[in-house]
């Protein structure tokens, strides 16, 4: 009975994980494995099963032309501003709904539900509110004074802002929620001794309040970086990375590459590039990680 | 001694309350934008469905919603195959839902509760399946797909959908199960439970909440999803809300009204679903995401 219940315990595990293992293999593993064989290939979205081997033709190509170089700025562009407003925006509406007042269950409920909207449908009603004739944006424009009359999602100058407006007002309640649930983890007595002492508003956040968020804020960024860098449907549907490229993160460009010039080998090429961003973005997040908490196990 | 205590205390009562007068207005302000911005899109959304075209290409917006034009639903309906649309979204949505929750249930506990070899690897992988982007695999998933007959299948899009959200639904359910007091289990344990039922009859109540939290995120996956519908399927009869959607986005023969109509039809079953069960969602997300 004893025997029977180790060899249990030894090979328990290993049962339960074995389905999502061999499932993630399947649907993740090997796609990934094609993938990166493919950017090594020249591939026809035509005749996919005929691959020619050309080594690494498919990066040196890419990074030849400035074309490439544009689309990685847009993306990094995107990405910074997406981590930066949503978490800005996130941690301003969290300290807002923290505090207790009327109404602040159905405030925190009715904040998320930009989160909880298609992107598809987020699409096409940004789509109209943008549209240069008719949409509501420009006329709450011309209503505060400014006569500046815009094409929004057609102007090389705009479409990114106009993006970025689409995808935080999407995002940021993530950020809020999560923020929110972290900011009950700080100390009443500690935010109370700080506020006796004669600490400011912004003294007590940053001596009380920061510490305790801070993780989950560093864990976030972490997390709307990764997703800044994937996020398809929202762009392509906006804009499909136009006007001239003004939009045109990597994804988008992976997509137009293999679907639009039917090239599997470069849009592979592109993909093994935003998975090695992704990669090095969240091996510093670690090494960043591991020096906080050293630093905070010296102190 | 009264002194020294009540001058700061007198300070700071004196501080909260004109500090929380200014305070509480300018918070008041605040809310009430953030309110204005975060619904704003819909009730525009909604307007728009309920507006006639005529008026809609005016230069001074309407803002109310015309109820007498509610016959747009109805010509939504009968004019474009929507229930297809939808049907094929609820199919695709409560497949991914409940494979995801079969799939994530066990290997969750065997993060949470056993020690052994190539669990941070696992831990790992599933944290490395959030990079890589939809449109990237669904390249080679279309050549897999191909060889195993699920081209052209909403099941494929199930499968293809839950490879997704499964990596996200462990880590919840796995926050969940490490809340759960190991003393419950020893006891089961002790009256014969095998650890399979122990899963099952022991820890899955326990955890309910937070299953439905899991079940709502993967619902709101295969409902939203766009590449993979887009891709993976290509008859009319098997086209999913979101791609019968975006086929309206830069086509301009269909009515605005009409587009909007559907897309109220189609965001606002998941945001009223959502918020009914918003608090499990929330706790569940940052039971996940805060611990790490």
């Amino acid at each position: 009975m004893a025997t029977d219940q180790r060899l249990a315990s030894r090979w328990t595990p290993y049962l339960f994980i074995a389905p999502v293992s061999l499932y993630l293999l399947l649907f993740q593993g090997l796609p990934l494995a094609q993938e990166l064989f493919l950017s090594f290939t020249s591939t026809s979205l035509l005749s996919p099963s005929q691959h020619v081997f050309v080594g690494i033709d498919n990066y040196r190509d890419l990074f030849s032309t400035s074309d490439f170089y544009n689309t990685l700025w847009i993306t990094g562009l995107y990405t910074v501003a997406c981590v930066v407003l949503a978490i800005g925006i996130g941690l301003a509406a969290a300290l807002m709904l923290d505090a207790p007042f009327t109404g602040r269950a159905v405030a925190r409920a009715l904040v998320t539900i930009p989160w909880a909207a298609p992107p598809v449908a987020v699409a096409l009603i940004f789509t109209w509110i943008f549209n240069a004739q008719y949409g509501v944006f420009n006329y709450a424009q011309r209503l505060l004074g400014i006569q500046a009359f815009e094409n929004w999602l057609d102007s090389p100058s705009h479409a990114l802002p106009a993006v970025l407006f689409t995808t935080i007002w999407q995002i940021f309640p993530f950020a809020s929620v999560v923020i929110l649930s972290a900011l009950q983890g700080v100390s009443t007595e500690l935010r109370e001794a700080a506020i006796i002492d004669g600490a400011g508003r912004i003294a007590v956040f940053r001596a009380v309040v920061w510490p305790t968020i801070r993780p989950s804020v560093l864990l976030l960024a972490l997390f709307v970086t990764i997703w800044s860098l994937r996020r398809f449907d929202l762009i392509w549907l906006l804009t499909q990375g136009g006007p001239i490229g003004a939009t045109n993160t990597l994804v988008v460009e992976l997509y137009r590459r293999a679907f639009v010039y039917r090239d599997l080998g470069l849009a592979a090429a592109v993909g093994m590039v935003g998975l090695a961003i992704a990669l090095i973005v969240t091996f510093f997040y670690f090494r960043l990680n591991q020096r906080a908490d050293a630093a905070a196990k010296g102190r | 001694m009264s002194q020294t205590v009540s001058g700061p205390v007198l300070y700071v009562a004196a501080r909260s309350a004109t500090g929380s007068d200014w305070g509480n207005a300018a918070r008041l302000i605040g809310v009430f934008t953030l309110l204005a911005i975060a619904a704003f899109p819909f009730y525009w959304m909604f307007v728009t469905s309920l507006t006639p075209s005529a008026q809609l290409f005016s230069a001074r917006p309407n803002f109310i919603p015309n109820f007498g034009e509610i016959g747009t639903y109805s010509e939504s309906f009968t004019k474009i195959p929507v229930k297809t649309w939808l049907l094929n979204s609820l199919i695709v949505a409560s497949g991914t839902t409940f494979l995801s929750l079969a799939i994530a249930l066990f290997p969750a506990y065997a993060l949470s509760r056993f020690e052994f070899k190539g669990r941070g690897l696992l831990g790992v992988v599933m944290f490395a399946t959030q990079m890589l982007p939809e449109a990237m695999l669904v390249v080679p998933l279309y050549a897999i797909f191909g060889q195993l007959y699920l081209l052209n299948t909403l099941t494929g899009l199930i499968l293809a959908n839950t490879a997704f959200t499964v990596p996200v639904v462990v880590w919840i359910l796995k926050g969940a199960i490490d809340a759960v007091p190991l003393e419950i289990e020893e006891a089961a344990h002790i009256d014969g439970c095998s650890q399979f039922n122990i899963v099952r009859f022991v820890v899955l109540p326990l955890i309910a909440p937070t299953l439905a939290a899991a079940a709502v995120i993967a619902f709101f996956h295969g409902w939203n999803e766009y590449v993979f519908a887009q891709t993976l399927v290509s008859s009319e009869s098997l086209r999913t809300a979101s791609v019968g959607l975006a086929g309206f986005v830069g086509e301009l023969s269909t009515p605005i009204h009409t587009v909007m109509s559907i897309a109220v039809i189609y965001a606002v079953p998941a945001v009223v679903f959502y918020l009914m069960v918003q608090r499990y969602v929330v706790a569940g997300m940052t039971a996940g995401g805060v611990k790490g």
